[in-house]
């Protein structure tokens, strides 16, 4: 007992003495935290976005096992997203600008805020068992990560902004406009199956790597450096 | 018709349709053209064609391939107008020949997702210190049509190392870093390096062209370094086991002493192997015993000491040789590894080795020379020396026992006693009274003696006018009273000594028997020998003469008896010895057998109780307890 009592004690110390403080970050710069710079924005949001294609990919490889290879066809069916005007070429996402740049990642990221979070819900709700634990904790993971993705970047947007890298000329395009309202059921076949989810996770697993393409390319247009 | 019987025609002469085509692979290395390979079927025989065909996602509109040569033969390449990202685009090639056509599987195909750059360039290798070690830097270029400037593409880099002569490479990821430092180089080895990158969702590229460096030979001064070194050890290491073997002995002696062994003057350790018992005996006699050079044989001069001898009282005795022998065989039985002992004067080793004796037990002889040995362990100052000195007389030279006897002189401070000539009866009794004292404390070993016994626990029993008993303190040759001449009209008598008590007297201690006078006294000495040797100084000591105790006869007298001694006659003695014929030195009321060899027995007054040994020694331990013997 006596062990244990000195064991519970070092911890108490431990705990009291080497307790990390958290210091809140904010890209304003305000008093009392800590301002994070432009590259260290740069630096998250393109880690992010890279960690939310992987999960992207990975899960949509996982559903393609269950399915006889459909070897990436999304079939007839377009993403949900099409009517968002996004650059398939370097050359084109280089014409864009990155004012316009930055709308179409804030874009994409919006629109696909609420279908990832209906896609958990809907594999939680899923019959057929067909997914495993770790599907639908990556599916809770990449509809987080997407919130949180968006919010970064428009964190940086208005860094930007206030660095005058951004123009003031960019119109932020709600995505309700280029976007179907409902954009589940942009994909729903008539019942709600395991289709659907994979043709939802085609898309997103697309549109993911777009932004983390388009952000790519904003960083180094922006901060020219090493990595560039 | 015409075609239609060309076309059978041409099917009867074997040829048929093409085989079906199939896609192998597409590849974009930059990620803005890609190109497509395919795998003819079979051609049938026939000049076949190919077409590759492909529709782009989410439009029904079918194109073909736009450029068929720039990637070589079956293959199709896509240029920059033509090739669109993030669509996906289904690819079908056609074979065709005139018998028909074959359509391959339909590919679909997303140019991000086969993205397999060149390998890096411009790769450098150049060998840097760092202090004092060297160690390589590798530096490589993006291959050129990967724009990584624009962030169109990010690349991680892979590099592999490896010595000229192994087989297997070391593999090292280098992220997006495009230097790499490779440490733990060997001296003079040639190496070589290759670089590889990877889109981050793509194909590794191919190894890059290998850069070979041969690292310096920078050991050099480290190993004559480390030759000087071994040298240098293996010199002191040699030193040091000559010194060890030079000083084993001693460094022997240091860490591991040799557990001492026992110690006697002279005693030779071979020789008691080798069993030559005369040899080993003989050497123990000191050359100067007794000495002659500071002794003063007048100091020594031991006088009678007149012995009342009770019943059960010790009894000064001829040593005999066989008792020397049986205390010999005592002594040889017992590993005694006191040095200058007698090894009969243990108590309990007299009593338990008296059984192996045959002598009869001379339980004063017992008695006082344990009384001497007891003292004698007492006593610090008496060394070898002196046991030795009291031994020399007895032991004669061919004794086979070469331990040093106690036995022949019994010391004791007498303070009641002048240098004169006591009263026979008082002297006597005061001195059997001392001796007995004495002799009842000394033979309690361990048991601490009596402050009035002094320093010089001796209780000198002995016979007179013994010069050879020597006694080298003159301290204690103060002390050595002037005894009567033992009384052993006495013994005679049967006088039971007045106020004598029986004491428990265990010890036993052998005295010779000098001689036994014309007033039937005997004379007691510590050296048995043979004959001749009545009064004054002992000839050369020969044989040992025990007088053992024959038995008690119903008179409670002792009954001495003399066993074996060399010489068997001597005549002289016999004529003292009232009645006595025998050679042993008896009482004055001796009964003896009248034999040559017999020995005269003595009879002594002895205590009824008194038990009889087997071998004939009366030990008066025995009085007081029973007889172990």
């Amino acid at each position: 007992m006596s062990y244990i009592s000195f064991a519970v004690l070092t911890l108490v110390y431990m705990e009291l003495s080497m307790r990390v403080v958290t210091a809140p970050i904010c890209a304003y710069g305000q008093a009392g935290c800590h301002a994070p710079s432009l590259a260290d924005l740069f630096e998250r949001v393109i880690q992010q976005s890279s960690r939310m294609h992987g999960i992207s990919s990975d899960l949509h490889s996982e559903l393609e096992q269950y399915f006889f290879p459909r070897k990436n066809v999304l079939g007839k069916h377009k993403c949900h997203t099409y009517g968002i005007l996004t650059p398939d070429d370097k050359e084109n996402a280089q014409r864009l600008g990155r004012e316009q740049l930055t709308d179409v990642i804030l874009s994409l990221l919006a629109a696909w805020s609420d279908p990832l979070s209906q896609l958990h819900r809907s594999m939680s709700q899923d019959q057929n068992q067909n997914f495993n634990d770790h599907s639908y904790s990556k599916a809770l993971e990449i509809s987080d990560m997407v919130h949180e993705l968006r919010e970064g970047v428009a964190i940086m947007a208005e860094k930007m902004k206030l660095l005058g890298v951004l123009g003031n000329t960019m119109g932020y395009i709600s995505p309700e406009s280029l976007v179907p309202s409902s954009a589940f059921t942009f994909y729903k076949q008539g019942e709600l199956n395991s289709v659907d989810h994979h043709d939802l996770l085609y898309c997103f697993r697309r549109d993911s790597n777009k932004v983390k393409n388009y952000l790519q390319i904003l960083k180094c247009t922006i901060l020219p450096g090493l990595d560039c | 018709m015409t075609q239609e019987t060309g076309a059978t025609a041409a099917q009867l002469k074997g040829y048929s349709p093409p085989g079906k085509p199939t896609l192998t692979r597409c590849r974009s290395p930059e990620k803005e053209t890609f190109t497509c390979w395919w795998e003819p079927g079979s051609d049938g025989g026939l000049p076949t064609t190919h077409a590759l065909y492909y529709r782009k996602e989410s439009s029904e509109r079918v194109y073909e391939c736009p450029d068929y040569h720039t990637a070589g033969e079956n293959s199709c390449f896509f240029n920059k107008n033509d090739t669109s990202i993030w669509v996906n685009y289904n690819i079908t090639v056609v074979a065709t020949n005139t018998l028909g056509s074959a359509f391959s599987d339909p590919v679909d195909v997303d140019v991000v997702y086969i993205v397999k750059p060149n390998p890096p360039e411009k790769q450098t290798v150049t060998i840097m210190e760092d202090k004092g070690w060297p160690f390589l830097r590798v530096s490589w270029e993006p291959p050129q049509k990967a724009d990584t400037r624009s962030g169109w593409i990010t690349l991680i880099y892979e590099l592999r190392v490896k010595l000229e002569e192994e087989n297997e490479w070391e593999m090292h990821l280098a992220g997006h870093q495009k230097t790499f430092n490779i440490f733990s180089l060997r001296s003079g080895g040639k190496y070589l390096v290759e670089v590889r990158c990877k889109p981050d969702h793509g194909f590794w590229s191919e190894w890059s062209s290998t850069s070979y460096i041969k690292v310096p030979d920078y050991f050099h001064r480290e190993k004559s370094v480390w030759i000087l070194l071994t040298i240098f050890s293996a010199f002191i290491f040699l030193i040091l086991t000559w010194l060890l073997h030079m000083n084993s002995r001693s460094l022997k002696n240091c860490i591991l002493p040799p557990v001492p062994g026992p110690k006697i003057k002279g005693f030779d350790n071979q020789l008691l192997k080798n069993g030559k018992s005369d040899e080993i005996f003989s050497a123990l006699m000191v050359s100067n015993f007794p000495p002659t050079t500071s002794s003063n044989y007048e100091d020594l001069l031991v006088e009678y000491l007149e012995v009342y001898v009770p019943v059960e009282q010790e009894l000064m005795q001829e040593e005999s040789k066989d008792l020397h022998g049986g205390c010999l065989k005592c002594e040889r039985s017992t590993s005694d590894s006191d040095s200058g002992r007698g090894s009969c004067d243990s108590h309990t080793l007299l009593m338990d080795k008296c059984g192996e004796t045959k002598e009869e037990g001379r339980h004063t002889d017992r008695a006082s020379s344990r009384m001497l040995t007891e003292a004698q362990r007492h006593q610090k100052g008496w060394e070898k020396d002196t046991l030795t000195y009291a031994h020399g007389d007895m032991v004669s030279p061919d004794m086979s026992n070469g331990r040093v006897k106690t036995w022949p002189s019994v010391f004791s401070p007498l303070p009641q006693y002048s240098s004169n000539p006591l009263d026979k009866q008082s002297s006597l009794e005061m001195a059997k009274q001392h001796c007995l004292s004495t002799s009842s404390c000394l033979t309690q070993p361990g048991h601490s003696t009596k402050e009035a016994l002094g320093p010089s626990n001796w209780d000198f029993c002995l016979g007179n006018k013994q010069p050879h008993l020597l006694h080298p303190q003159t301290q204690v040759g103060r002390q050595l009273q002037a005894h009567s001449e033992v009384n052993i009209s006495n013994i005679g008598r049967k006088q039971a000594p007045a106020g004598l008590q029986s004491p428990a007297l265990r010890s036993t201690e052998y005295v010779e028997v000098q001689r036994v006078n014309e007033e039937d006294l005997v004379l007691l000495q510590p050296v048995v020998s043979g004959c001749g040797r009545i009064e004054g100084y002992p000839q050369m000591p020969k044989g040992k003469d025990y007088s053992k105790v024959k038995g008690v006869d119903s008179d409670n007298m002792l009954l001495l008896q003399r066993e074996v001694m060399e010489e068997d006659w001597c005549p002289g003695v016999d004529q003292e010895i009232n009645g006595g014929t025998g050679n042993c030195y008896t009482s004055s009321t001796v009964n003896t057998t009248q034999k040559p060899t017999a020995c005269i027995h003595t009879a002594m007054p002895v205590q009824g109780d008194m038990a009889l040994a087997m071998n004939g020694y009366v030990d008066t331990a025995t009085m007081c307890t029973l007889p172990t013997c």
